[in-house]
């Protein structure tokens, strides 16, 4: 059973760190939790969905253009929701978000379900589980693990070798000084929710083959990557992976070897015992000064 | 080549910088000095645009900054080194210059605005590589100096480039700032170490209470330093 469990443990956790990474990388850049990043996540495999079953597109095709529309998405709530509350008080923006979730999870009812029916994109390969040792590995596993590793390396890269990664690295550690050199922060700041948005996208399509997708998936996917987020410490990338990969693991091995119940709740513990005994998480910066 | 006149700065419902009028005339260096919190660096953040001044001509060659984004400011040839250096801790020191070129696209000539950086500062070229937030303050300092010429500025604003360093750094960091001027660039130096601005500045304006109180000449910084020091609240 070990095996199957890391497996699936590996493959979801891979999806919360993509999660994480796009709610880490608006809160480095603005200081605040997105709290309709969920929804964002949602909306992308609503798109993708849409995109395959109605459209009839190829997954890979669905999957780019998902991810671009969901890019888009991101940019509307930096035009909607944060641009016009760029001064406002912390929790003014907190409100504002948790308003626009929602907003997204009315428009996803409403286009996408409501009445509680569950969506799922066929797969996209043969189902049938092959075996490596002996282990059941489902391809479809493989595809999805194979491609959040390939997105997050591609991430990586981008951060620490294309200028638009370094002017948005830049505009998150110092925006002052980034306005003082010429950079235009506000845009950053737009390209910011886009790129978070468009990496949550790409975790829903990459998810709905595996899993079924709702329009109230948002919070659920939300409360993951906030304690991926939590456990590999508030503000840190590597935190991010690391705890998104965690939290998969934990879930999948509570839920295994103690209670499936734990499943559910998992996330939730991780939480509140990481907020109580190391509330820094594992690579902490939380506390760290921001100029 | 800078004319601020009237100049107003309110941060909601206070006044922080009255009526304040001076002039930095290309080539030169002008001082502006007074005690914590007399104004200096709110003058700097409106000449930047990084606050939008209530009232006030702010002219750059001809041209009106005022409420433009700081952008347009460092596009128009003017930039400014912040009070606390502000470098990009996380980033090497390269990538913090080559940051402060964003404004420009000529790929050679950002190179050799590098190696111009590298030959006044030599420290910086041996740590190109390193973090900028692991360097000591007077390299930091030197980083947040060359990431301002990176955007070939011909005017550059510095706010007390030597709070905090040692002597020996100081006296280094007037050598710089000397040599810059000597190469074309006009100087507006905020400062409160009166020995800095005696050596620097040929004129330099003291501000209390966000008000213009008087104007001295660097010779007379240097002879009498004591009328300074006690505008200066020390
Ligand atoms: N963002 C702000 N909001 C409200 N008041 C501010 C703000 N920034 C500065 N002030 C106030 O404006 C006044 C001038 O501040 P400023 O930073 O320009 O002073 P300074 O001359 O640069 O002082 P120092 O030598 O300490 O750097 C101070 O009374 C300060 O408290
Ligand atoms: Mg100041």
């Amino acid at each position: 059973m070990l095996p199957f469990l890391l497996t699936s443990g590996l493959t979801t956790g891979a999806l919360y760190a993509m999660v994480a990474i796009g709610l880490v990388l608006v809160y480095r850049s603005t200081g605040h939790i997105n709290f309709s990043h969920g929804e964002l996540f949602m909306l992308g495999g609503f798109f993708a969905y849409s995109l395959i079953m109605f459209a009839g597109l190829p997954y890979v095709v669905a999957l780019f253009l998902a991810v671009i529309l969901s890019f888009l998405l991101g940019v509307i709530s930096d035009r909607l929701v944060y641009r016009p509350l760029i001064k406002a008080p912390g929790l003014t923006m907190v409100l504002a978000t948790v308003g626009f979730s929602y907003l997204l999870k009315g428009i996803g009812r409403y286009f996408w379900g409501g009445k509680g029916e569950y969506l799922s994109i066929p797969a996209i390969v043969d189902p049938a589980p092959i075996f490596i040792n002996d282990i059941p590995i489902l391809p479809q596993q493989l595809i999805v693990l194979g491609a959040a590793v390939a997105f997050m390396v591609a991430f990586a890269l981008f951060f620490s070798r294309t200028k638009a990664g370094k002017i948005m690295q830049a505009t998150s550690e110092n925006p002052t000084a980034s306005y003082l050199v010429g950079i235009r922060v506000e845009n950053v700041y737009t390209w910011t929710w886009g790129v978070g948005a468009a990496v949550a996208g790409a975790a829903a399509v990459l998810m709905t083959p595996l899993t079924l997708i709702t329009p109230d998936i948002g919070a659920t996917l939300l409360i993951k990557a906030f304690a991926a987020t939590i456990l590999g410490g508030l503000g840190s990338m590597t935190g991010a992976v690391v705890g998104g990969f965690a939290v998969g693991l934990i879930e999948q091995l509570a839920s295994g070897y103690i209670d499936t119940s734990l499943q559910e709740i998992a996330a939730f513990l991780v939480i509140m015992v990481v907020l109580v005994f190391r509330p820094a998480g594992l690579f902490g910066v939380y506390g760290q000064r921001r100029a | 080549m800078l004319t601020v006149k009237n100049l107003n700065v309110w941060y909601g419902p206070t006044e922080v910088v009255r009526d304040v009028t001076f002039e930095v005339p290309a080539g030169r260096i002008i001082g502006l000095m007074g005690g914590n919190g007399a104004g200096k660096s709110t003058i700097l953040k409106a000449l930047s645009g990084l606050v939008v001044p209530r009232g006030g001509i702010i002219e750059f060659d001809g041209k009106s900054l005022v409420g433009r984004h700081p952008r347009d400011v460092v596009e128009a040839g003017m930039v400014q080194v912040p009070q606390g250096r502000f470098v990009w801790p996380g980033m090497s020191v390269r990538d913090n210059l080559e940051l402060g070129a964003v404004t420009r696209t000529d790929k050679a000539e950002i190179r050799r605005t590098i190696d111009e950086v590298m030959t006044l500062f030599p420290t910086l070229s041996r740590k190109s590589g390193d973090r900028a937030g692991q360097l000591s303050g007077g390299e930091q300092q030197m980083v947040a100096v060359g990431r301002a010429m990176m955007s070939k500025p011909r005017l550059m604003m510095m706010d007390e480039p030597s709070a905090g360093l040692s002597p020996k750094v100081v006296e280094e960091m007037v050598a710089a700032i000397a040599a810059l001027n000597r190469g074309g660039l006009s100087i507006l130096l905020v400062e409160q170490n009166v020995g800095v601005a005696a050596a620097l500045a040929e004129e330099a304006h003291i501000l209390a209470n966000g008000e213009l109180s008087f104007t001295t000449t660097g010779r007379q910084l240097a002879t009498d330093p004591q009328v300074i020091r006690s505008y200066l609240g020390r």
